[in-house]
Formats: C-alpha cells, sequence, structure tokens
C-alpha cells in the first residue's frame, strides 16, 4: 500500500496498491492491466497469454506470467504517474578519486556521449577491464543534469556488490539497492541499482538505463525481462549495455544499426586472451557415463600434474562430477582433488581451498564459469559441445586463463566428439578481441 | 518441449520401453520429476474418520475424530490424496491465494482418476461470493476440471466475514452453518449418495457442516474427498 504520489513516479502498479489519499489524486493516471484487442498481453509483462491458461471461469483474463509480483486481471488498472525528475540540484556528485587508464577513459568519455545522445549502446569490455569505474563519469553527467538512473543486472549478486561500490562514489546523491530478497523499503531516488525483474515495476521512468552482464540468465532470452527493460526507460531515454560476451540478439542489433558498439578488447596488463585448443574425442559422453575417462585426457591430466600446472576440469552436468571423480580415483594419480557444484554444501570450503593452493585441481560445473580467479591456472573443458555450454559460458571459462600478469598465458583445452556451433562462436569470439587488441 | 507449472524447468520424461509398446497413451506431467517429489501421497494405513497417515502410537480413527463424535455434527469418512506438508502449503499459496488458476492442472488428472469409478454425486464446497468476485475462481472447481460434478452449496451470505485460513482451531469448531442448499438442487440429492469434495481438511467442520446438510436434504450416505490432509 502506497500513500506517497512521489512512490509512484515513473513506477507502475495494480490500483488497489494506492492508498485512500491517492485514489482521486490528480497526477495519478491509468491504464487497462491486461489488452484483449488483439489476442491477450498483459500490459505490465508484455508476455502475450494463451487464452486457455489465461481464462478465469468469470470470463475474466489474469496474467500467469508475472504472478510472482502480484496477480494482475481484466478486472484491474495499472496505475502510474509520469517521471517528474524531482531531485534536488547537485554540483559535482561524483566523490571518486580514481584515475582511469588512457583506454578507460576513452570509453568513459563514450559513455559520456551516449548519455547525452540518448543513444543504445554496448560497451564489450573483457573481464576485469574496469567497467564500473568507467561508468562513474557519465552518471556523474546524468546527474548533473538532473536525470533519472537506473542500473539493473540480471543476477542479484551482481546488484548487491555494485550498489555500495555506487553509493560510494555519489556520497550526495540518493540510490536505493532493490531486489526481489531485500527488506529495504522503496524510495524515489536518483539511482536505482536493481534486478532486471524489478525494472517491471517502472513505466517510462529513467532517462539512463544502464544493464550488466546483459548475456546471462535469466535476462538472456527472456522476451518478459526485455519488454521490462524497453518499459522502464523513457521514450527518449539512453540505454547501456555491458558484458564481455555479447549474445547473437546482440549482435544483431549491432548489423541492424540499432545499437552501437564500443571494444575494450585488452586486458588491464596488456596481453592477449588465451585461445581455446578443441581436441576431438570419440565415444567421450559414453566413457565418461561409464567412468571412464580416454586415454589422451588421462594422459594430459597426468602430464599437468607433474609439471605442478594447477588446473579447474569443467563438466557440463552435476552427475558427471561423480563419473569423472571416480575416474581418476581409479588412476591412483599423486594428486589432490575435488568437485563442487551450486548447492554443494560445502561449496565455499572447497572453492577456497583451491584458492589456497592446497588442491592440484577442482571439477566443476559452470558455477566457476564467472566472477573467480585463480592465478595462473589452465582450464580443460570435457563434453565442450553440451547443450549446458553456451557460447558465452565457453568464453567466460576460457577467460579464466591468464588473468594474472605474473602468467598472462595458460592452455585451454576444450575436449569433444563434435566441434558445435557454440565452440566455434566462442573461438570467432576470442580471435576477433585478439585482433582488435593486437591493432591497439 | 513442456516446462514444469511449478518450477518452469523443462520437462524430461524418460518413455520406458513397457510404455511404448503397450499401446496405451503415455501418460503426460505436468510437474517435473522434482517439484512431484515434493508432495507426499496417502498410503495406508490411514485414519478411517479423515484420512490421515497413521504413525505408530496412533488409533484408527484418530484421537481428532473421535473427538467429533459427540459434537451434534455427522459421522463421516474422509479420503485424503496427498499428505499437507510444505510442498502442498505452497502449492496451497500459489494456486488459492495468489490466484494462479493454471496451476490447477497440476492435480486434475489426480482428481480425475480417484473420482473415475466413483457412482455417488460429486459436490464440491463452494466458495463465498466475496472470495469468487477477488479471486475470480472455486478452487475446488478448479480441481474439478473435466470432471462431472453439481453445484448444489452456496456460502451463506454474510459468512466468510474472515477467512477459513486466518482463523484459529477453535473458531473453526465453533462456526455455525456456513452453508445452505441451492433449491434447484434439492431434488437431486433426495436417496442419493453423496461423495463431497474440498481441498484441503484441516479440522473437519467444513466438510461435516456440508454433510448434514446434505443428509438433511435425504441423501443416504455421505462421504468426504480431498486432495490433502
Amino acid at each position: 500500500m502506497i500513500n506517497d504520489i512521489s512512490e509512484l513516479f515513473g513506477r507502475q502498479m495494480p490500483m488497489s496498491m494506492l492508498g485512500e489519499t491517492l485514489n482521486h489524486h490528480p497526477g495519478v493516471k491509468t491504464r487497462a492491466a491486461i489488452q484483449t484487442d488483439h489476442g491477450i498481453a498483459c500490459c505490465r509483462c508484455g508476455s502475450r497469454l494463451k487464452r486457455r491458461l489465461a481464462a478465469l471461469p468469470n470470463n475474466q483474463y489474469y496474467c500467469y506470467v508475472c504472478i510472482q509480483m502480484g496477480r494482475i486481471d481484466t478486472l484491474q488498472q495499472l496505475a502510474f504517474a509520469p517521471e517528474p525528475n524531482e531531485f534536488p540540484r547537485i554540483s559535482q556528485p561524483l566523490t571518486w578519486q580514481g584515475k582511469l587508464t588512457k583506454l578507460q577513459a576513452e570509453c568513459a568519455q563514450t559513455v559520456i556521449d551516449v548519455f547525452k545522445n540518448r543513444r543504445r549502446h554496448l560497451l564489450w569490455a573483457v573481464t576485469g577491464a574496469g567497467k564500473t569505474e568507467m561508468l562513474f563519469k557519465g552518471i556523474n553527467w546524468a546527474v548533473e543534469n538532473g536525470l533519472r538512473v537506473g542500473i539493473a543486472s540480471p543476477r542479484v549478486d551482481v546488484c548487491i556488490e555494485l550498489f555500495p561500490r555506487i553509493q560510494v562514489a555519489f556520497e550526495k546523491v540518493s540510490c536505493v539497492l532493490l531486489h526481489g530478497k531485500s527488506e529495504q523499503p522503496y524510495v524515489y531516488s536518483q539511482i536505482t541499482v536493481c534486478t532486471t525483474h524489478q525494472l517491471l515495476r517502472f513505466y517510462h521512468a529513467f532517462d539512463v538505463l544502464i544493464i550488466d552482464e546483459v548475456d546471462v540468465f535469466p535476462y538472456s532470452g527472456n522476451a518478459m525481462l526485455h519488454f521490462a527493460v524497453a518499459n522502464a526507460i523513457k521514450p527518449t531515454g539512453a540505454t547501456l549495455y555491458l558484458t564481455a560476451t555479447p549474445d547473437q540478439n546482440l549482435f544483431r542489433a549491432i548489423k541492424q544499426n540499432k545499437l552501437t558498439v564500443s571494444y575494450l578488447p585488452i586486458r588491464y596488463h596488456g596481453h592477449l586472451l588465451p585461445e581455446i585448443a578443441v581436441i576431438r574425442t570419440k565415444r567421450l559422453a559414453t566413457l565418461i557415463n561409464d567412468g571412464q575417462l580416454p586415454k589422451n585426457i588421462l594422459n594430459k591430466i597426468q602430464a599437468l600434474i607433474d609439471a605442478k600446472q594447477r588446473f579447474l576440469l569443467f563438466v557440463p552436468h552435476i552427475k558427471d562430477l561423480k563419473h569423472v571423480f571416480d575416474a581418476l580415483k581409479a588412476t591412483k594419480m599423486a594428486a589432490k582433488f575435488e568437485t563442487v557444484y551450486s548447492a554443494d554444501p560445502q561449496r565455499i570450503e572447497k572453492v577456497a581451498l583451491m584458492r589456497n593452493h592446497q588442491l592440484d585441481f577442482l571439477i566443476t560445473t559452470t558455477i566457476l564459469e564467472r566472477g573467480v580467479t585463480f592465478p595462473g591456472i589452465d582450464v580443460i573443458v570435457l563434453k565442450a559441445d553440451d547443450d549446458i555450454f553456451s557460447a558465452a559460458a565457453l568464453v567466460q571459462i576460457a577467460g579464466r586463463v591468464g588473468r594474472n600478469s605474473d602468467r598472462p598465458t595458460g592452455e585451454v583445452l576444450f575436449y569433444c566428439e563434435s566441434k558445435t556451433a557454440n565452440i566455434k562462436s566462442c573461438d570467432r569470439q576470442i580471435k576477433l578481441m585478439n585482433q582488435k587488441a593486437a591493432a591497439l | 518441449m513442456k516446462h514444469c507449472l511449478l518450477c518452469g524447468e523443462i520437462i524430461r520424461d524418460n518413455i520406458s520401453f513397457g510404455e511404448l509398446i503397450s499401446l496405451r497413451p503415455i501418460s503426460s506431467h505436468t510437474v517435473c520429476h522434482a517439484c512431484r517429489s515434493g508432495f507426499n501421497r496417502l498410503s495406508m494405513p490411514t485414519c478411517d474418520g479423515c484420512g490421515r497417515k497413521l504413525v505408530s502410537q496412533m488409533t484408527n480413527p484418530c484421537q481428532d475424530c473421535i473427538r467429533w463424535r459427540d459434537s451434534g455434527l455427522p459421522n463421516l469418512t474422509n479420503q485424503a490424496l496427498f499428505e499437507y506438508n510444505a510442498a502442498m502449503k505452497d502449492f496451497m499459496k500459489r494456486y488459492k491465494f495468489n490466484g494462479d488458476y493454471r496451476l490447477r492442472y497440476v492435480f486434475v488428472s489426480e482428481l480425475r482418476l480417484a473420482l473415475a469409478h466413483t457412482k455417488r454425486l460429486i459436490v464440491p464446497i463452494p466458495v463465498s461470493q466475496g472470495t469468487l468476485a477477488t479471486r475470480g475462481f472455486n478452487q475446488v472447481t478448479g480441481l474439478l476440471d473435466r470432471t462431472h460434478y453439481h453445484e448444489v452449496l452456496k456460502v451463506t451470505q454474510d459468512q466468510k466475514l474472515i477467512r477459513q485460513s486466518e482463523k484459529n482451531r477453535r473458531q473453526r469448531l465453533d462456526l455455525i452453518q456456513p452453508f445452505e442448499l441451492l433449491k434447484l438442487q434439492k431434488n437431486l440429492i433426495k436417496d442419493t449418495p453423496v461423495l463431497i469434495v474440498d481441498d484441503v481438511y484441516t479440522t473437519g467442520t467444513t466438510i461435516r457442516h456440508a454433510a448434514a446438510l446434505l443428509y438433511q436434504a435425504g441423501a443416504t450416505d455421505v462421504k468426504g474427498l480431498t486432495l490433502a490432509r
């Protein structure tokens, strides 16, 4: 229940959520929650609904897609209030004192330009390039000009980590963090950090919207969240996408001139990304299912252990972990290793063991594809042709190698039965980035 | 490709060789294996009165059912299909209180199977006019999708000012007759065995009041069937 009109600025919610004081407020506008003119579609999440599933026995329709945010149906109206940009004037809102490298500064200038000209732009920068810092100048410009800024990510961990950094960099500016599990109440603020799901509650709110990690689940390929993003931006707003691994949709938008792109293809230490080696291995999946590994893989692992080279061993599914673990145990090799997956109760401890050099290697699912750094490791992927490994996941996995300036190179080995489109796409993306980096 | 109604994951059904050569229709699930395994199907021994699972030290009928004997309400035999556990509680929250009508398909075929051979007149427990207006559906008739039933009961006006689930046990037991018969349907019930269907059996008050009313109208024998206990 809301009672202050400012809580509705740039937001949308069912009329039933408004308190009495707002029922006849002149600033409150309404529109239908579900439209039934051309098929049935939800006006909050944009989903086209199947008549059979959306129908209620009282001849009404409800949206079964965004029902987790409270049910809306044809008997309801969505209330909203146009965004008035009622923010206090702040001179020099940026309190961050850090320095950018020359290439980072160029990207930061691009960001300002994107915001000024209200463009749609993709900032494609390899991991560890300092993306957040490159945003500060642009956000600074937007806040100075009284614009409303949104920073959204599909991953809640990204939002939680990002929020305090934004708060520290913009001490004088009102900021709010929104996600499904957040206890913090909503307050009308100039900077909003939230999950992409929370954008369903906004309507033409942001002059500037930044989407971080745009290629990951659940945003990637989710029509509802794409609609939410488009709906949360003002019709005249700017959108900035950030990722190290753009997906096909982004590439297509670039080709169709709907999106401009700038690259930061070089890592902070100035070395190229390690390229992948694909090794085709017959009957790989069958052997692993029988708890065995082919000779060439066993030999390679033995060689790495002999050379005291630490590595990550990626498998596609949780059930593969045990098969591979048993197959390696059976060889009685002198190495310490563990398996880890998302719901593993000892997940954090095992990753810490790997970090502290107490393990020679770690057998893992895709949970370690992003956001982890083990200096100087190599990477092996088993069954790289499995559907689980998207091209982006493979690029991110390859990106675990050579992150440290002490050992900026390393081996990335993909074992598979056939070279799938995802593997080829991964190979192409890495080579393209390296070409661009070499040209600098 | 089908998605689980509860968690949205893709359902991967393994069809057995037996199923393949049996020429019978392949059973198609609306819920994935992981979600399905959260629900606990009630198996013998169960209480003859309310249908709950009997564990060691429990009498048959259970103490709750024995207490009902002096209540003035008719004795009742109820069969329950599933235990009211955490998964069922969550299901009810989403289906009834969030109003996700589509979720009826999670249990529609279970109820159809349970009711396939009954010769009794199937009578669902009704919901109040107020609930029907906001929720848009009766959760019991939703579960009886594609089953033939007769709506002979309605909730008396001024009832259900507090939702049943918001009352405590004492308040529920004190409840006066919440239902009345629809006049046109009275003849249907005379000299007919009846099966009352409800979503959850909690204290048994609701279903007993309904049974009392049906006996008054001349039903020969009344039994109960609930999705959960």
